[in-house]
């Protein structure tokens, strides 16, 4: 399917991106995940790469990544995520390659993989949707989850003495010389989509240059983790998740 | 072990899952520490340690992967903590390392296996009981590694306590396996009739040094044996004396070396240990009928259906014998004939594709015609075991 430009003589202004499939979406509402998925394909659909793209989305709720976004999509073991886009884009450098990952998978698990893979500078998109939770299995603690927040295996909220500090990885990957663009976003609000759109959009562009990896990170929520309404869980991020990972460039190209 | 439901009045039911009883018996078994990552169907064993441990002045742990979840505890048990963890097939496969090192270095350590369909990351919320194998050979080598088996809630505490107490007195790693339907459903248990007892101890040389055997001990090293089953003396880390553990071969004094004679008298004392006690590691539930043709053998969420077709075709005129088997490994061969004797057929009712658990008892049941009831993707119904026994 095609991008519309006009319809029965009226200009398009808005739709969905032919590559989203009409398949619904499993989030619960007001999740992140739906959102970030139809910027990739928005832009996927906007630079005409469908053929030319493959994700990697591994465990977590994303799992059935491949049912909404229609390109080669593999689903990995939890964790491995940016090893096996490591071996698409080793094997087919000329094709958009980006994995698509929660902070439980690519800051706990995985963070081996995320280190390794940036340090590399493998030429691949690191998608990394930080909703300070594990969505999927049930709303446990996750690297990223604030001190005090509470979560089922933090029922008195995250204390730093018994379990540390909530991980900035993203500022560690951007320390490694093998990061090209590394940036953090947010989707909870119109101008904050625009601008993580247009963070994607660079990041496919920038894959073409094979100066590294770049790495987006996605400040997200899960209403259903937090036990908010998707209104409240929008807010609590803006005041509590933000301050904490403000959003912005941390590396950005030369020119 | 296995008590019957039926010995007390069930004046004190309460609803509890398997997952939250395997807790509960491990706390009752005294575990002190317990490490975990989120996995489904096992997260619930998880979730009641991190509200219940704590509490008791244990510590519980929230760990980046099961990798280090296993390795936490190992850690932990080194200095004389009975350690715990829990997960299903992906974070087991993650596991295997460290219940190697763990075999290798004489560590006590209590596993719970909550099974799921696989392979790979399978079907979270599906059940299975695919992993018996896997759980089993993860050694390489081939080790022998104690599996405890519940059907039900009560089970999960009960099992639970006897796997810390064979890890504790045989120092190895015992798993106990338990599956999505036993881990999950949330059954009445008769609380009040649950046994008060508590695992026991390892031997330490906490005890050896107030015994005045301690200077001697410390002469002949950290896995010191004279016979080959003998248990060695656990020596904490972080006492007055100096502690090594290795997994790489060793000899008794825990030097590594390639494959000098007593290196291998070491790694032939890991398995003999358990084979040497093979009666003791015994756990089955036998439901014999004199003059039975066939004898159903069956574990875990599967006896549960077995116990019904069972129960249904005597009342239809059949005579059929039943044993459940809660010890898996090292498999309980004397039960398992004893209860064939005079049979002539035996059905292995499992909840995996190419009967796994028939696959290993099969050449103790020779001369028996031995067929499988087997089955993926959903649980075997009583229907189906009352119709393998029919035909
Ligand atoms: C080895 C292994 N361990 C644990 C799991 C269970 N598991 C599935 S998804 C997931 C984490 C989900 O959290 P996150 O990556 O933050 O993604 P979200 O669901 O929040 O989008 C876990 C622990 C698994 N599938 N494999
Ligand atoms: S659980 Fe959380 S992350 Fe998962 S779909 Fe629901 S809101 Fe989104």
């Amino acid at each position: 399917m095609e991008l519309l430009t006009t319809t029965n003589g009226m200009e398009v202004v808005y739709q969905k991106p032919p590559t989203l499939t009409d398949t619904p979406l499993r989030y619960c509402p007001g999740c992140g995940h739906g959102v970030v998925h139809k910027l990739l394909m928005e832009v996927v659909d906007e630079m005409k790469i469908q053929d030319q793209t493959i994700g990697v989305a591994p465990v977590g709720c994303s799992v059935f990544a491949y049912d909404y976004m229609n390109i080669d999509m593999q689903e990995a073991a939890h964790g491995r995520a940016s090893a096996v886009a490591t071996g698409i884009k080793r094997i087919l450098p000329d094709k958009y390659v980006f994995s698509y990952q929660g902070d439980g998978d690519l800051a706990a698990i995985g963070t081996a993989e995320t280190i390794h893979t940036v340090n590399r500078g493998e030429n691949i998109l690191i998608v990394f949707i930080n909703n300070a939770i594990y969505g999927m299995t049930g709303g446990q603690m996750a690297p990223t989850t604030l001190l005090g927040m509470v979560t089922s295996t933090t029922p008195f909220g995250r204390e730093q003495q018994v379990m540390g500090y909530p991980l900035k990885i993203t500022d560690l990957v951007a320390q490694l010389p093998g990061a090209y663009y590394v940036t953090r976003q947010a989707v909870h609000t119109v101008q904050a989509v625009r601008k993580a759109k247009k963070a994607i959009r660079n990041a496919f562009v920038y894959q073409t240059r094979r100066q590294g990896t770049c790495f987006i990170e996605i400040v997200s929520n899960c209403p259903s983790g937090w036990k908010m309404t998707p209104v409240e869980a929008n807010d609590w991020l803006e005041k509590n998740m933000l301050p904490f990972y403000p959003l912005g460039d941390l590396k950005v190209p030369a020119s | 072990m296995i008590s019957p439901d039926t010995t007390h009045p069930p004046h004190s039911l309460r609803l509890r899952s398997g997952n939250q009883m395997m807790a509960e018996g491990a706390l009752q078994a005294g575990c002190t520490f317990f490490a975990g990552y989120p996995i489904t169907p096992a997260t619930g064993i998880f979730k009641t340690m991190i509200d219940l441990l704590p509490a008791r002045g244990g510590v519980a742990l929230s760990a980046p992967d099961e990798i280090s979840a296993v390795a936490y505890c190992i850690g932990a048990s080194m200095r004389g903590a009975k350690a715990m963890t829990a997960t299903s097939g992906p974070g087991w496969a993650l596991m295997t390392e460290s219940v190697q090192y763990a075999l290798m270095t004489e560590t006590p350590l209590v596993v719970a296996l909550v099974q799921r369909l696989g392979p790979s990351t399978g079907g979270a919320t599906q059940g299975g009981q695919g992993d018996v194998l896997l759980a089993e050979y993860c050694t390489s080598g081939g080790y022998t590694i104690p599996i405890l088996c519940p059907t039900n809630a009560r089970e999960c505490y009960e099992l639970t306590i006897l796997a810390f107490t064979w890890a504790e007195l045989f120092r190895v790693p015992v798993i106990v396996l338990s599956d999505k339907e036993t881990g999950m459903t949330i059954e009445s248990v008769d609380v009040g009739s649950l046994p008060s007892i508590t695992s026991q101890n390892r031997p330490s040389n906490f005890a050896f040094r107030e015994l005045g055997g301690f200077r001697q001990n410390e002469r002949k090293g950290t896995y010191y044996f004279d016979a080959i089953h003998e248990i060695p003396v656990f020596a904490p880390v972080g006492g007055p004396r100096k502690v090594t553990a290795t997994g790489s071969a060793h000899d008794k004094q825990g030097r590594l070396q390639k494959n000098s004679p007593e290196t291998l008298e070491v790694l032939l004392h890991l398995e003999q240990k358990v084979r040497w006690r093979l009666d003791d590691f015994a756990v089955v539930t036998a439901d014999l009928q004199p003059a039975a043709g066939t004898l159903i053998i069956s574990y875990g969420i599967t006896a549960r259906a077995a116990r019904d077709a069972v129960s249904e075709a005597r009342r239809m005129g059949e005579r059929v014998s039943h044993l459940i088997v809660h010890s898996l490994f090292p498999i309980p061969v004397k039960k398992i004939t004893q209860a064939a004797h005079n049979v002539d057929e035996v059905i292995v009712a499992e909840e995996n594709m190419n009967g796994l658990y028939r696959s290993v008892i099969d050449r103790h049941l020779a001369g028996k015609r031995v067929r499988g009831v087997n089955k993926i993707g959903a649980m075997i119904t009583p229907q189906e075991i009352l119709e393998a026994i029919m035909s």
